[in-house]
C-alpha cells in the first residue's frame, strides 16, 4: 500500500500534467484589440460631454504621458474603432459597433482585456487572470469608475461600500461591536486583500499571518513558547471583519478554547455566570477576559521562568 | 439624435446606490475643495467612538481638504488630501507625480483606539513596566477611573521612477509607532494588569518592475522590523510581595527577496510564477525575569523563521468556449529556532523546551469554465492542499497534533451573465479534510486514574472536516431605474476524528436583499436587509467521563434605507437609517443528565445599533456650499462579560479576592447626537 506522501505526489503530478496538456492544446489565435486610430475626441464630446470632460481631466487624458489613451487614439483605445461608426449613425444605445465596457451585455473578460492591455504591467495585476475575481466574471468596471479622478474604490473611506456590493456578510460584520476601523476609513479592504491577485484568500501578502504582521508584527515572534495556531493562521481564532466578542474572537472563551483543549480540570469548566469574586480557576474562564484572565500572553510568551507550567502563556 | 451616455455597470450600479446613501461626501470630479466647520456630540459614545477620536461628548473642529491640480504642459499632478485635521484620527497625504516619469508621496495617518470600557482601579504604575496591585483590595468602585487605549502614528513615503521603456523602480517606506496601554492580566491570578505599548514597526518595500509586450517581471526586497521599547513588566502586590514577571514581545525583523512574473505565450495562454525567500529573526536578549530563570536557561532564543514560496500558474483558453486556470504552489514555513531547554529540574535536566512549529503546503489547483448557450457558463474546480506539519518531539504537548493534513476542494458554479435584466450565479463547494493519525499529549489518556478521555480532542484547526457551501446570487433589473439583488448563502462544516471531543458542526447562513430605485434624475433611494445566522456545536469533557454539549448560536438582523438627491438647483439633501441587532445564545447540556443546580447557563446577549444620518448642502455661492450634518446613534448591549451575579443582584465583577478590586464597566446604553456645520470652498 503506497504511503500518504506518495499518493499526494501523484495527485500533484496529475494536476501538473493536466495543466501542461491544456497549454499544448491551447488555441494560439485570438482577436487582437482593434488598432487604435487617432481620432478626434471632440466627435464623442458632442454627445458625451460629461464622459469626455472626465476623461480629459483624468490620468487617461494626460498628453505628456506616451502610454495614455490621449496619445494612442483617445476614446477609440477603449471604445474601439466602431465608435466612429456609432457617431456617424447619430449615436444611441446599441447603434454601431462601439465597444462599451460599461455595458452589462459585454463579457467581463473582454472588458478586462481592454484594461489589461496597459495595466497588466502593474505587479499587483500580474496574476489577475488566475484570481478568483477574474474567474467569477468580475470586470474592472464592476468596481472601478474610469471616467473620474475620484474612483471610489481607490479611496479608503468609500472602498468598503463598493466591496459590500457583493460581500454582504462583511457589510454586516463591520457594524459588530468588535471590529477594525473600516467604516472610519483607517483600514480598507485593500490593506489586507489584493483583489487583483491569486494569493490564498486574496491576501496582499503570501499568507494570512504575513498579512496580519503588517500591523501586528509583535505576533510574529518567534516566541520561547509559541501558541501553535498563532503561527499558522490568525483566522483560526479571529474573524477580522468583525464579531460580537471582544478582540475579534470568533467565539467566546471558554467555548473557543475548548475547541482545542480538553484537559480535565479547569480547561473544560462549565461556562456560567460568576456569583462572587474569587480566584477559582473553575469559573474564571467565562467572565471578564475569560481564559485570558490568567493566560494573558496567549499569542506567545518569552518568559524563561523556571516553572513547570511556563508553557501556558501566563507569563 | 444622440442620447446621453448612461452608466450601466452591472455591479457598480448598486455600489453607486450604496455610496449615494451611505458614503461620505467627497468632491466630485477634479474639483478641489477645502472645508472648515464645527460639530458637537451631545453625549459620550465609547462604543461607536472607539476609532474616530470623538469618544467624548463636546465640540470638535472640522477641517478637510481635497486638492488636486494638474499642469497640462508637463503632465504634473499635485494632490493634497487631508481628513479630520480637527480630530484625533487625522490624516494628510501629499502627492506629486509627473505622470509616466517620476512621482512621490508623503502620508501621515493617526489611528486612535480608545478602549470602550471604563476601568476603575487601584493598580499603580499604569503605563509603566512596574505595577502594584492593591493589597488588601480596594472596595470595588472606589478606585480611579482609567481610560486605556492606543494611538498609531503612521508615516508612509513612496517614490517611483521610470527608468526607460517598460522599466520602473518603486520604493515605499512605512514607519509606524504605537503607544498607549492595553488591558492585560497578572498571569498568576485573576488580577488586573496593563500592558504598556511603545513599539515601532518599519516596512521597506522596493521593487524593480519590467513590463513589455507580454512579459512582466517584478523583483525586489521586502524588509520589516518590529522594535519594542519594553521587554518585561513586573507586577507585585503593594508591599512588593508576590512579584510576577510578564514577558513582552521582543524585537524581530525580516528580510525577503522576491521575483514574480508573467508571460503571454499566446494571446490566449499566459504563464505566471512567484518565487520568494524570507528570513525572520528574533535575537534580543531574553533576560532572567527577576532571577526566576534557571541559570541553565538560554539568554537568547536565536529565533529564525525561513519562508520559501514557489508558484507556477497557467491560464488558457484552448477553445473559444473553454478557459482553464491551473496553479501549483509550494510554501515552506520553517521555524529554524534551535530547540533548547527552558525549564530545568533540580538535577539540571530540561523539562520544558521552546516550541518551534513548521509547515509545508503543496497546493494544486485546476479550474475550468465552459460557456454555454444564452450567456450561461459552467465552472468546475478542483483544489488539493497537502500540508506537512511539525510535531513537537520534546517538551510538553498540550493538545493532540497530526503530522500531515490533506484537503481536497471541489467547486461547481453555474453563472448567467451579460443580460440587461437578470444575471446571477449558483455556486456549490464541497471540501474534505483529513490527515495522519493524532499524536496525543504526553499526559494523555490515563484510565488508571479515572481519566480515560483526558485530552481526547480533535483540535478545530486539524480535525477531519467536511464542508458544504452554497451561494446563490441574483441581480435583477426589471427597469432601468429599478434594481434588486438577492443573495443566499449556506455553509455547513462537519468535524470528525478519532478523538471524542471538539467542534462537531458549524453552520452559517446569510440572506440579503438590496433594492435601489432612481425616482427621477435627481433623487435616488436604496434599501437593504440582511439576516445572518451562525451555529456551532461542540463536545467537551465536563468531568472525568461526563460529556457536555455546547450549542452556540448568533442571529443578526440588519437593515438600511437611504435617500439622496437634489431638492432644488442649490440644495442637495439626503439621509439614511441603519439598524443592526444580534442575539447570541449559549446552550450547554450534559449528556444523559440535567444540569446541576449550581451550573447556571450563561444568559443570552443582545447587541443593538441604530444610526440615523441626515445632511443638507446648500450652494451659497457658485464656488461655496454650506453643509449641515446631523447624526443620531443609539447603541445598547446586555453583554454580561464583566458582570457577576450574586443572589443580591448583578454587580460589576471585580478582579482578585482579597487583593486588587478593579472593576470594568460598559455603559449598556449609549445615545448621542451630532450636529455639525461646515463651509466648503471649491476651486
Amino acid at each position: 500500500m503506497p504511503d500518504r506522501s506518495h499518493c499526494r505526489l501523484v495527485r500533484v503530478l496529475i494536476l501538473l500534467v493536466g495543466a501542461l496538456l491544456v497549454v499544448v492544446g491551447a488555441d494560439t489565435l485570438s482577436p487582437r484589440l482593434a488598432g487604435a486610430q487617432a481620432a478626434d475626441a471632440e466627435i464623442c464630446k458632442a454627445c458625451h460631454v460629461e464622459k469626455h470632460d472626465s476623461y480629459v481631466g483624468s490620468r487617461h487624458g494626460v498628453k505628456t504621458d506616451s502610454r495614455t489613451p490621449a496619445n494612442r487614439g483617445a476614446c477609440l483605445v477603449c471604445h474601439g474603432d466602431g465608435a466612429l461608426e456609432h457617431a456617424k449613425k447619430g449615436g444611441g444605445r446599441g447603434v454601431g459597433s462601439v465597444v462599451n465596457p460599461g455595458s452589462k451585455t459585454m463579457a467581463a473578460d473582454a472588458k478586462n482585456k481592454i484594461c489589461l492591455t496597459c495595466h497588466q504591467g502593474d505587479p499587483a495585476r500580474t496574476h489577475w487572470q488566475a484570481s478568483v475575481h477574474a474567474g467569477r466574471d468580475v470586470a474592472c468596471t464592476s468596481c472601478h469608475e474610469v471616467h473620474t479622478s475620484n474612483d471610489k474604490v481607490r479611496d479608503k473611506l468609500t472602498q468598503p461600500y463598493v466591496c459590500f456590493t457583493c460581500h454582504k456578510e462583511q457589510r454586516v460584520q463591520v457594524n459588530k461591536p468588535s471590529r477594525h476601523p473600516i467604516l472610519e476609513g483607517k483600514v480598507s479592504c485593500a490593506d489586507c486583500h489584493n483583489v487583483h491577485g491569486n494569493n490564498p484568500k486574496q491576501m496582499v501578502r503570501n499568507s494570512v499571518v504575513e498579512t496580519c504582521y503588517q500591523c501586528h508584527m509583535e505576533k510574529r515572534g518567534p516566541f520561547v513558547h509559541n501558541h501553535q495556531p498563532v503561527t499558522e493562521d490568525c483566522t483560526i481564532c479571529h474573524q477580522p471583519h468583525g464579531t460580537t466578542i471582544a478582540n475579534l474572537l470568533k467565539s467566546r472563551p471558554p467555548f473557543l478554547c475548548q475547541d482545542c483543549h480538553a484537559s480535565s480540570g479547569h480547561p473544560v469548566q462549565f461556562a456560567g455566570p460568576v456569583t462572587a469574586r474569587g480566584g477559582s480557576t473553575g469559573t474564571l474562564g467565562t467572565t471578564a477576559r475569560g481564559c485570558l484572565n490568567c493566560h494573558t500572553n496567549i499569542h506567545g510568551s518569552n518568559s524563561t521562568q523556571n516553572s513547570a507550567t511556563a508553557g501556558r502563556f501566563r507569563r | 439624435m444622440c442620447r446621453k451616455s448612461k452608466r450601466v455597470f452591472k455591479l457598480t450600479a448598486l455600489a453607486a446606490a450604496l455610496l449615494a446613501a451611505y458614503g461620505p461626501a467627497l468632491a466630485e470630479g477634479a474639483e478641489s475643495s477645502v472645508s472648515i466647520g464645527v460639530g458637537n456630540w451631545s453625549d459620550d459614545r465609547p462604543q461607536t467612538g472607539t476609532y474616530d477620536g470623538m469618544r467624548d461628548s463636546g465640540t470638535y473642529g472640522i477641517l478637510d481638504a481635497d486638492i488636486l491640480k494638474r499642469d497640462d504642459a508637463t503632465g504634473t499632478w499635485l494632490g493634497l488630501k487631508a481628513r479630520n485635521l480637527g480630530l484625533d484620527d487625522r490624516e494628510i497625504k501629499l502627492d506629486w507625480l509627473r505622470q509616466g516619469n517620476i512621482g512621490a508621496s508623503l502620508e501621515y495617518s493617526r489611528i486612535p483606539r480608545d478602549n470602550p470600557w471604563t476601568f476603575n482601579t487601584g493598580v499603580l504604575g499604569i503605563g509603566s513596566t512596574t505595577l502594584f496591585v492593591p493589597t488588601p483590595s480596594i472596595t470595588p468602585g472606589t478606585g480611579a477611573n482609567v481610560e486605556l487605549g492606543t494611538v498609531r502614528d503612521r508615516f508612509t513615503a513612496t517614490f517611483f521612477k521610470s527608468l526607460g521603456t517598460g522599466l520602473k523602480f518603486n520604493v515605499s517606506f512605512r514607519n509606524e509607532t504605537k503607544e498607549g496601554t492595553r488591558a492585560w492580566g497578572r498571569g498568576g491570578a485573576a488580577e488586573f494588569a496593563v500592558e504598556p505599548i511603545d513599539s515601532t514597526i518599519r516596512i521597506l518595500d522596493a521593487a524593480l518592475n519590467y513590463s513589455r509586450g507580454g512579459l512582466q517581471l517584478s523583483g525586489g526586497y521586502y524588509g520589516t522590523s518590529y522594535q519594542n521599547a519594553n521587554s518585561m513588566v513586573t507586577t507585585s502586590l503593594t508591599n512588593g510581595a508576590s512579584p510576577f514577571f510578564l514577558s513582552l514581545p521582543l524585537d524581530n525583523k525580516s528580510n525577503e527577496l522576491f521575483l514574480n512574473g508573467g508571460y503571454n505565450f499566446t494571446p490566449t495562454t499566459r504563464g505566471t510564477f512567484k518565487a520568494s525567500y524570507s528570513q525572520a529573526t528574533q535575537d534580543e536578549e531574553l533576560g532572567n525575569f527577576g532571577g526566576t530563570a534557571s541559570p541553565l536557561a538560554p539568554t537568547n532564543l536565536d529565533g529564525r523563521l525561513d519562508t520559501t514560496l514557489a508558484e507556477l500558474g497557467i491560464t488558457s483558453r484552448p477553445m473559444p468556449k473553454l478557459s482553464i486556470v491551473a496553479n501549483l504552489r509550494y510554501r515552506d514555513f520553517d521555524d529554524k529556532t534551535p530547540v533548547q531547554g527552558i525549564v530545568f529540574n533540580a538535577g539540571g535536566t530540561p523539562t520544558v523546551f521552546n516550541t518551534p512549529f513548521s509547515y509545508t503546503n503543496k497546493i494544486g489547483k485546476l479550474e475550468a469554465t465552459y460557456l454555454l448557450p444564452q450567456a450561461f457558463s459552467l465552472l468546475g474546480g478542483l483544489e488539493y492542499n497537502a500540508q506537512d506539519r511539525s510535531v513537537p518531539t520534546v517538551g510538553t504537548l498540550w493538545v493532540p497534533f497530526r503530522a500531515e493534513m490533506d484537503e481536497t476542494t471541489y467547486r461547481l458554479q453555474l453563472r448567467k451573465s451579460m443580460s440587461e435584466t437578470i444575471n446571477g450565479s449558483l455556486a456549490y463547494l464541497h471540501s474534505e479534510r483529513d490527515g495522519s493519525g493524532f499524536v496525543l499529549p504526553s499526559a494523555g489518556p490515563n484510565p488508571a486514574v479515572g481519566e480515560p478521555l483526558q485530552d481526547r480532542i480533535n483540535p478545530m484547526n486539524i480535525a477531519d472536516r467536511k464542508r458544504d457551501k452554497w451561494r446563490a446570487m441574483v441581480d435583477w433589473s426589471p427597469a432601468d431605474r429599478l434594481g434588486f439583488q438577492f443573495v443566499i448563502e449556506d455553509a455547513k462544516d462537519k468535524y470528525d476524528g478519532p478523538n471524542t471531543y471538539g467542534l462537531q458542526e458549524g453552520t452559517a447562513r446569510l440572506y440579503a436583499l438590496d433594492a435601489s430605485y432612481q425616482l427621477n434624475s435627481a433623487l435616488q433611494v436604496h434599501a437593504w436587509y440582511s439576516r445572518d445566522e451562525t451555529e456551532a456545536n461542540e463536545l467537551t469533557q465536563q468531568a472525568l467521563t461526563v460529556t457536555k454539549q455546547n450549542d452556540l448560536s448568533e442571529v443578526g438582523n440588519s437593515f438600511g434605507v437611504g435617500v439622496k438627491g437634489k431638492v432644488t438647483e442649490k440644495l442637495r439633501a439626503g439621509g439614511d437609517v441603519e439598524q443592526y441587532r444580534s442575539v447570541n445564545k449559549y446552550e450547554q447540556n450534559i449528556s444523559g443528565a440535567v444540569l446541576p443546580a449550581t451550573q447556571v447557563p450563561t444568559p443570552d446577549i443582545t447587541n443593538k445599533l441604530l444610526r440615523i444620518r441626515l445632511f443638507a448642502q446648500y450652494a451659497v455661492q457658485k464656488n461655496a456650499d454650506v453643509r449641515v450634518n446631523v447624526i443620531h446613534e443609539r447603541w445598547s448591549t446586555d453583554d454580561w462579560s464583566w458582570m457577576m451575579f450574586p443572589a443580591s443582584g448583578a454587580t460589576p465583577w471585580a478582579y482578585g479576592t482579597t487583593t486588587d478590586g478593579t472593576t470594568v464597566t460598559q455603559d449598556p446604553k449609549q445615545d448621542s447626537t451630532f450636529v455639525g456645520i461646515r463651509y466648503i470652498y471649491k476651486f
